[in-house]
């Protein structure tokens, strides 16, 4: 079932645990039958979190057999709810179809960290196990005492316990804990991604698992394709308003004047609200919110900072665009070596050849399809927010921080958002909610209008590359030289906060993890990073964050010293490589694409028409690796990039449902393939330009690839999970830039690759 | 104070809604429908789309005005979990979504193609989806969905 509700229970009041499982057609008692007296039991006011230590956080058994598993982990649109269900029911003995999984809320919920990152299987996924296994030995003991027999002669499977050699002593997992309280310490130390539940319990051997790595299908999909599904948009509270925000016209711009005239004359119009630079607008109906909004500026395309009745100070603090390349380089915080061995200067000296190139790739934006929603419920010192942020927990703290307000009395319900592929504006938009539900007293949904979206969601920074490699004269690889110009991509701060006049208030700029690898073996290398600067721009992490960009130069770079050296470029990647599990992706790719060994850009000089080439690249994201092959065509008289066809070679340990994977994996492949030939953010020095789909426009289905075959290498029970979510994002760039390369003799260094870039590339 | 009447999955409905506001807003809000999705309210991404007569419609620039008495048939009028329409029932048979958001807009798209076109071959199907934007790159399993549902409604 799904755990959101079009009309919550009492907003306000604190979601217990013992009133939403009451809420979910259960009996009171049986919920606690795993946890004692828990975290909200006899303190129905309290938004604390539960304790991991305890059964009772992790899961409920109902007396009709059917179980739920309570995560800090959110659905995102990639299957994780049906996967941590299928951990949970292999280690319980429970049938997956009667085990339901409530997410993020965080009165219900334990934190387990963000959901980003490629991180949910691997770090929630054991945290899962253990508590579930600890269930199912609290259900053996139970059984044993009923039963009056060693708990060793009890077999546990698909929710029943029998007596070995008596199947006529049975009893279901519900009707056994029917009625019974037992307070159940499984111990739990750490937190977020290290939090260790259970230490001590026994899991499964992987070898017996028989739900893990198999491919149950999602249990969301059949009430998101029948609408009876409830995302956050479609979220109703009693007695709740409309919000519009209306941002500022430049991006630094303070806010002069308002001209309130003809709001009143909006049938259903209730308020506007003014806190320093922050300015919304509230009425009783969307459209009513809409328009009052558009009235003071919140339009597609605004004329100017003084053009709509809101009017704003002149500001042009971003760089020209023409300018960015040279702004990322200037904006360096910070250096930082990732590798250096060797003497990559001695080594350039005695080269017979030095090749040296530089990538640039743009600020991306995660373009979510649904705008961000929240609903905020704000009472004094009590706060409820309904949110689809992929961090519930962190934004609950943030929340707490902004509304001055103890955290114990803050509460984010989480329900699923249209996918959000990183921190988009999600998190931005409980701000607003909060600021606006504060000033009117009554619940305020707020969701984002389109160019709110496109305008405001923190952006994926842009990247400048500069590559230098040496090739002797037998064309050996000598020396490998890689700086990236980085801006931070790790802006949290919320932008209703700083428009309010409150900045410090909650978020940080960070520098992330670098993503900046260095896989292969060659003599000398020098690999470095400079940046945390902020460039315009506000940034945050984007599928893949900076990995995309620097697999894109790193890959395609090595696939130009391969053309130089008339080398096969699979071939020239394995003789610098000893990562065995690289080595056996990219074979694997190889091999089911029928790669043919010649050098690249072997065809570069025919004139055929189309031209076709194939490219090959590979990644290691977080120990996931990934190897990719494309074949394209490229129309020589119009620019057009067409991929035909795309492999990929994917070993991320043991698979716990290869479909799902599989859909991951063409997600994957067909976003970043967007990326890659049309995605970027344009500006002028007031703000962002590209405002809309016209504006910012994403691959379409005329332009996906004939197929996607898919290869699972390494796919075996003794091999940890790592992630699914995003590695297979980072190799595409590299690989249509290589495949164009072959098929036209043109390096394609910049992305996105739009046919009038490929025209100008050729001349 | 706006009131008009508006038949939808085969109901007459009352709404109070301004004559020049989308349709979009009257189905969502008043009638409580969650299949159409505000998505860019431009008419540019298809996640708002619903039935008007049988053909395809962006209903977040639809004004109510421009409805009349057409019938509008919305995801939850095609089928329910229980008695899925063929198109539903494709989809789930191919998991052919992830966050599904825009997955209302690709399903209605192809059953407006569907009742001009029974038989679409897939360059057709991938061309009457062109303006349907999908942002997790669910392309490759809805156009399956669609070609077996196209099997499954021939017979």
């Amino acid at each position: 079932m799904s755990a959101s509700h079009v009309t919550g229970p009492d907003p306000g009041t604190a979601l217990s645990r013992r009133s939403f499982l009451q809420s979910m057609g259960g009996l009171v008692v049986a919920f606690n039958l795993f946890g004692g007296p828990g975290p909200a039991a006899g303190a129905e006011r309290s938004s604390a979190v539960p304790d991991a230590g305890n059964l009772d956080a992790w899961l409920a058994v109902r007396p009709d057999n059917t179980a739920t598993l309570f995560t800090g982990k959110v659905e995102t649109g990639t299957g994780v709810q049906t996967a941590l269900a299928q951990f949970a029911a292999e280690e319980l003995d429970f049938p997956f179809e009667r085990l339901d999984v409530v997410m993020g809320t965080t009165s219900l919920t334990v934190d387990q960290g963000p959901t980003y990152g490629s991180m949910t299987i691997r770090y929630a996924g054991p945290q899962i196990r253990h508590a579930a296994a600890a269930g199912r030995q609290a259900l053996l003991d139970l059984a044993s005492r009923h039963f009056g027999v060693q708990a060793d002669q009890l077999v546990a499977t698909q929710g029943m316990i029998s007596v070995a050699g008596s199947p006529d002593r049975v009893i279901s997992y519900g009707k056994l804990v029917d009625g019974k309280r037992i307070d159940v310490e499984i111990g739990g130390s750490g937190k977020g991604f290290d939090l260790k539940v259970a230490p001590a319990v026994r899991t499964k051997d992987p070898a017996a698992y028989r739900i893990v790595g198999r491919s149950p299908p999602r249990k969301d999909l059949p009430g998101k394709i029948t609408a009876q599904f409830t995302y956050v948009q479609d979220v109703r509270v009693e007695g709740m308003l409309h919000g519009r925000v209306v941002r500022p016209y430049g991006v630094g711009s303070t806010l002069q004047s308002v001209d309130e005239r003809g709001l009143e004359r909006i049938p259903g119009f209730v308020q506007l609200v003014r806190r320093e630079n922050f300015l919304g607008v509230v009425a009783q109906t969307e459209w009513a919110a809409i328009q009052a909004a558009a009235k003071l500026g919140s339009t597609l395309s605004p004329a100017g900072p003084q053009a709509a009745q809101a009017k704003w100070s002149h500001w042009n603090g971003l760089p020209e665009m023409g300018e960015l390349w040279n702004t990322v380089r200037k904006t360096v915080a910070h250096d930082y070596s990732v590798a250096s061995h060797g003497s990559a200067a001695t080594a350039f000296a005695r080269a017979s050849r030095t090749l040296q190139a530089t990538y640039q790739t743009p600020f991306q934006m995660h373009g979510s399809i649904g705008p961000s929603c929240a609903i905020a419920d704000v009472r004094g010192n009590r706060a409820t927010f309904w949110s689809g942020t992929q961090m519930p927990h962190d934004v609950r703290g943030d929340m707490a921080q902004l509304l001055g307000i103890p955290r114990d009395n803050v509460e984010v319900r989480w329900v699923e958002a249209s996918g959000g592929y990183g921190r988009n504006g999600l998190e931005q938009v409980v701000a607003d909610a909060a600021i606006m539900s504060q000033a009117v007293r009554r619940p305020v949904r707020v969701q984002w209008m389109r160019w709110d979206e496109h305008g405001w969601e923190p952006k994926g920074p842009p990247l400048v590359q500069d590559l230098r490699g040496a090739l002797d004269e037998r064309g050996r690889v000598i020396a490998w030289q890689h700086h990236v110009w980085l801006p931070t991509f790790e802006d949290t701060h919320l932008i209703a906060a700083a428009l309010i006049g409150r900045p410090d208030v909650t978020g940080t700029t960070g520098i992330g993890e670098p993503a900046v690898t260095y896989a292969y073996t060659f003599e000398n290398a020098d690999v470095a990073f400079h940046g945390e600067g902020r460039v315009g721009l506000m940034t945050s992490w984007l599928r893949s964050p900076a990995q995309f960009e620097t697999t894109f130069a790193m890959e395609s770079f090595i696939d130009e010293l391969a053309a130089a050296a008339r080398q096969d470029p699979l071939d020239f990647r394995l003789s610098y490589l000893e990562d065995a599990r690289a080595i056996a992706v990219l074979k694997a790719a190889a091999e089911a694409h029928g790669w043919d060994r010649r050098p690249t850009g072997g065809r570069a000089g025919g004139r055929g028409m189309p031209a076709r080439g194939r490219g090959i690249a590979w990644v290691n994201r977080d120990d996931t690796r990934v190897a990719t092959i494309a074949d394209v065509t490229v129309d020589r008289n119009t620019g057009r990039i067409k991929v035909e066809r795309v492999v990929v070679a994917h070993d991320c340990g043991l698979v716990i449902n290869p479909d799902g994977l599989k859909n991951q994996i063409e997600g994957n492949v067909i976003q970043s393939l967007s990326r890659t030939l049309h995605e970027e953010v344009t500006f002028d020095t007031a703000h962002v330009t590209s405002r809309d789909w016209v504006g910012y426009p994403i691959l379409r289905f005329e332009e996906i690839p004939d197929r996607i075959d898919i290869v699972l290498v390494n796919n075996k029970p003794d091999q940890p999970s790592t992630g699914g979510g995003e590695p297979s994002t980072c190799p595409t760039a590299a690989v249509i830039s290589n495949a164009v390369y072959d098929a036209i003799g043109v390096r394609l260094r910049q992305t996105p690759f739009r046919p009038a870039r490929v025209k100008a590339a050729m001349i | 104070m706006f009131k008009t009447t508006l038949n939808v999955n085969g109901v007459d409905h009352d709404v109070d809604a301004p004559p020049d506001s989308p349709l979009l807003y009257a189905l969502r809000d008043d009638l409580e429908l969650r299949g159409p999705k505000f998505g860019c309210g431009l008419g540019e991404c298809g996640a708002c789309t619903v039935l008007m007569d049988g053909t395809a419609v962006r209903s977040c620039v639809t004004p109510v005005s421009a409805v009349g008495r057409a019938r509008i048939v919305t995801l939850e009028g095609l089928g329910t979990p229980e008695k899925p329409h063929p198109l539903q029932a494709a989809f789930i048979a191919e998991q052919a979504a992830q966050c599904a958001y825009c997955i209302n807009g690709m399903i209605m798209q192809a059953a407006s193609l569907l009742r001009h076109n029974p038989r679409p071959s897939r360059g057709e199907i991938k061309s009457a989806l062109n303006d349907n934007l999908c942002r997790c790159g669910t392309h490759m399993r809805i156009v399956r969905a669609i070609e077996r549902a196209t099997g499954s409604m021939q017979e």
